[in-house]
């Protein structure tokens, strides 16, 4: 199980330092996001420049990664983000993070920048430098399939010609759909001459109570498909998720000026174009949609983003446009909230053909979007100063900010609109990556059936009504915390408990694997404080780059302009309250007013080795 | 008798299967050194797991020099210390199922009646059943297509 090592890998100087994880390091933040974090502190010059050579690339699998523990595929990637300046971090399933550990890694942590194009090629315990020439300048489905042509099967993953453009919201790719997505973490790589990381192992991760494992492996089975809805995820995917949305009149639409869209979007209507659903590695609940445009998806989040959103109906578009975000490598979330922002500012006339290079933007134009996409990836034209993503507001003027949706300078990743759901409205503010779902994403408030006692059970407060802000920094802390602790084990949210339902593993369950996997006691109590423990570091981090509590903030747009549709029609985010909230959330997290950590808390953190 | 079946349309390509069996057969986690193998290829589109069928005239006994395989109440069983890791076994195997790794001959021995594999799947990509129920279940399927039922 902790055969596993860490490698330090410095492309500058070309030398490659392979080195042990100590356990009590591994005992505080268990591995993916929580030890990630750790090492970019301990590894990151404050103030570097995310596209120079002074990031820190991490590529780190969770403790559970790659074992027989349901849906233990995900790995993190992390660094200093060049789309937001702050903490860039992603997580990742398919099949690379489990593979990096039968290679014989835990965790990568990548200095400096390559001569030339390289890549890492990790097989049995060791690490080369290759020289990356003949994949430089593909895109990631052609630089992955040459790379088995060429080694073998292997796991990869890689950037596509938009991480090597610094585009700036570029995502590495592992598979077809699979991406450590947000935070432009594929620029990174690109900024280091890093084409690929390519993992080939035949070491297996050793398991210190195998009956237990395998009993657990059985029993979560037999819990996970007792619920109703496994089995609707299992055929439909995160697209159900967007007619409840809808039906609300919670889905982003048109830049968020509309909060309601088409029904042609629903889950029914995507599947027609599945060929099959398939899953990562270990998973039994098999999400992943392989369509029938030749690709793989969509989530949800493309639903969102390439339909309503930048106003397109037909789902074999919005599908094709998915498809060809993930060819291209460009993280669908911000490539979507980026297009719609400039469609509307092109319709106020804040920017003009002048800008656009006398293209025509609008709303529901489907080959436009197509075209933009492929600009922005090669950096072409005004696709240049898209891939700048938010960070464009310095190219079209301080009033596009107003329309801008994004938290630290991250578009928004969640179709929600947030306006009427107020846990998710507090949940976007805070996450330590910018606007972004999966940091907290606090379900169970708009489950209008579940009896609030189960949800103060859960939260730690009843939740009746989603359109309010009180209380819901508990809904907000307690997801906070078990999603940071599933990122660090390795495990996906689709099983964690309070993602997608009020049932799923909790940390009763996540115990007992760690014992089974290590032999290491821990309560649920402990597990709660891992979560903690990295919310707190992200904080540091960010605290550390320049962020201040004006940060914790939403689109200007979410405050001030009520929801136009259906029954959240007049909602919006009221400013008293949501400083009031934050407050709250300030105070339950034991930070100061202005939301830092207090300097016995650091000194604590500190002292973690 | 009761035998191994696969049905790839039904693979999601998790290898939990895999897993399992070296989990139990290794105490380590490493889907490569397993008795049953999944072959899949996202770009190519496919999942294919693959499983020792127990040949009754199968073509690693009869031509392992070391007499190692032996069927034992239908179960084609290999005797770990008559093999002399020649993996000519592997070669000649029709189906590519008998797996080596780290010198280890890896065949299916359904875990004597109990095999862990099947237990973890969810999508019944695997079953564990008679070898009469395959066949009816194929046989009703056939006649419910010809029919138009």
């Amino acid at each position: 199980m902790l055969n596993k090592k860490l490698a330090i890998i410095d492309l500058s100087k070309e030398k490659v330092k392979i080195e042990e994880t100590p356990d009590s390091l591994r005992k505080k933040l268990l591995g993916g996001r929580g030890l990630n974090i750790y090492y970019l502190n301990k590894y990151l010059k404050s103030g570097a420049e995310p596209l120079s050579p002074d990031n820190v690339l991490i590529f780190g699998a969770g403790l559970l990664t790659g074992t027989l523990t349901p849906s233990s595929s995900r790995y993190n990637v992390s660094a200093k983000s060049p789309e937001t300046g702050f903490l860039g971090d992603a997580n990742c399933g398919g099949f690379f993070g489990p593979e990096l550990r039968y290679a014989g890694f835990d965790r990568l942590i990548i200095l400096g920048k390559a001569k030339k194009p390289s890549y890492l090629y990790l097989c049995d315990g060791k690490i080369e430098i290759r020289d990356a020439g003949p994949y430089w300048s593909k895109d990631t489905y052609e630089v992955q399939q040459s790379l088995r042509n060429d080694l073998g099967p292997c796991e990869s993953a890689v950037c596509g010609v938009a991480g090597e453009k610094l585009v700036r919201f570029a995502c590495v790719r592992t598979g077809v759909k699979n991406a450590a997505g947000r935070c432009g973490l594929g620029a990174v790589m690109g900024s280091k001459n890093l084409k690929a990381v390519v993992a080939q192992g035949t070491g297996g991760i050793k398991i210190k109570h195998p009956d237990q494992m395998q009993k657990l492996a059985e029993e979560i089975k037999k819990y996970l498909f007792s619920s109703k809805i496994s089995p609707l995820l299992g055929k439909l995917g995160t697209p159900l998720l967007y007619e409840v949305s809808n039906a609300i009149g919670a889905i982003r639409t048109k830049n968020s000026q509309l909060n309601a869209w088409s029904d042609s979007l629903n889950a029914e209507e995507i599947e027609k174009y599945v060929e099959k659903m398939i899953s990562c590695s270990s998973c039994m609940m098999h999400c992943r949609h392989r369509n029938t445009f030749g690709g793989e998806g969509p989530e949800y989040t493309a639903v969102g983003m390439f339909g309503a959103n930048i106003g397109l109906e037909n789902p074999a578009q919005v599908i094709q446009l998915n498809n060809l975000a993930n060819e291209l490598g460009l993280d669908i979330s911000s490539s979507g909230t980026i297009l719609a922002w400039v469609f509307e500012l092109y319709e106020r006339g804040i920017i003009n053909k002048e800008k656009t290079g006398g293209l025509e933007l609008k709303f529901g134009d489907f080959e436009l979007a197509q075209k933009l996409l492929r600009m922005i990836s090669r950096r072409e034209g005004f696709g240049d100063m898209l891939a700048e993503s938010t960070q464009a507001v310095k190219i079209f003027g301080e009033s596009s900010r107003d329309y801008l949706i994004a938290v630290k300078n991250l578009p928004q990743s969640d179709p929600h609109d947030v306006r009427y759901i107020k846990a998710f409205a507090l949940g976007i503010a805070t996450a330590s990556r910018g606007a972004d779902h999966l940091r907290s994403r606090p379900t169970l408030e708009i489950f209008s059936k579940l009896p609030p006692e189960v949800k103060e059970r859960i939260y730690g407060t009843k939740i009746t009504d989603p359109t309010i802000l009180d209380e819901k920094e508990k809904a907000v802390y307690f997801s906070e915390h078990i999603f940071a602790a599933v990122d660090s084990l390795g495990i996906c949210k689709f099983i964690c408990h309070g993602f997608n339902s009020p049932h799923f593993l909790d940390y009763s369950y996540f115990k007992k694997l760690i014992k089974a996997a290590t032999g290491w006691e821990f309560s649920e109590k402990d597990l709660e404080e891992t979560g903690r423990r990295v919310i707190d570091l992200e904080r540091i981090f960010n605290a550390r780059e320049g962020l201040t509590k004006e940060d914790d903030t939403l689109p200007k747009r979410y405050f001030d302009d009520p929801m136009p549709l259906k029954i959240s029609k007049g909602h919006h985010v009221d400013r008293v309250q949501f400083a009031s909230a934050l407050a709250r959330y300030y105070q339950l997290r034991d930070w100061t007013e202005e939301g830092m950590l207090k300097a016995e808390r650091i000194k604590e953190l500190e002292s973690i080795k | 008798m009761k035998y191994l079946y696969v049905y790839p349309e039904l693979c999601t390509g998790c290898r939990e299967c895999s897993l399992a069996c070296s989990l139990t057969k290794f105490g380590e986690c490493n889907p490569k050194k397993a008795a049953i193998s999944v072959v899949r290829d996202e770009f190519e589109r496919f999942e294919y797991p693959i499983i020792c069928l127990h040949c009754s005239d199968a073509l690693c006994q009869k031509f392992c020099p070391q007499n190692a395989y032996y069927p034992e109440n239908g179960i084609l069983k290999w005797d770990k210390n008559k093999c002399i890791k020649c993996r000519f076994c592997a070669t000649v195997c029709p189906y590519a199922a008998i797996t080596i790794m780290d010198n280890e001959i890896i065949k299916c021995d359904l875990c004597n009646g109990d095999p862990k594999c099947v237990k973890v799947c969810s999508t019944q990509a695997i079953r564990y059943e008679e070898e009469t129920h395959e066949l009816t279940d194929q046989r009703n399927t056939l006649a419910k297509k010809v029919l138009g039922k």
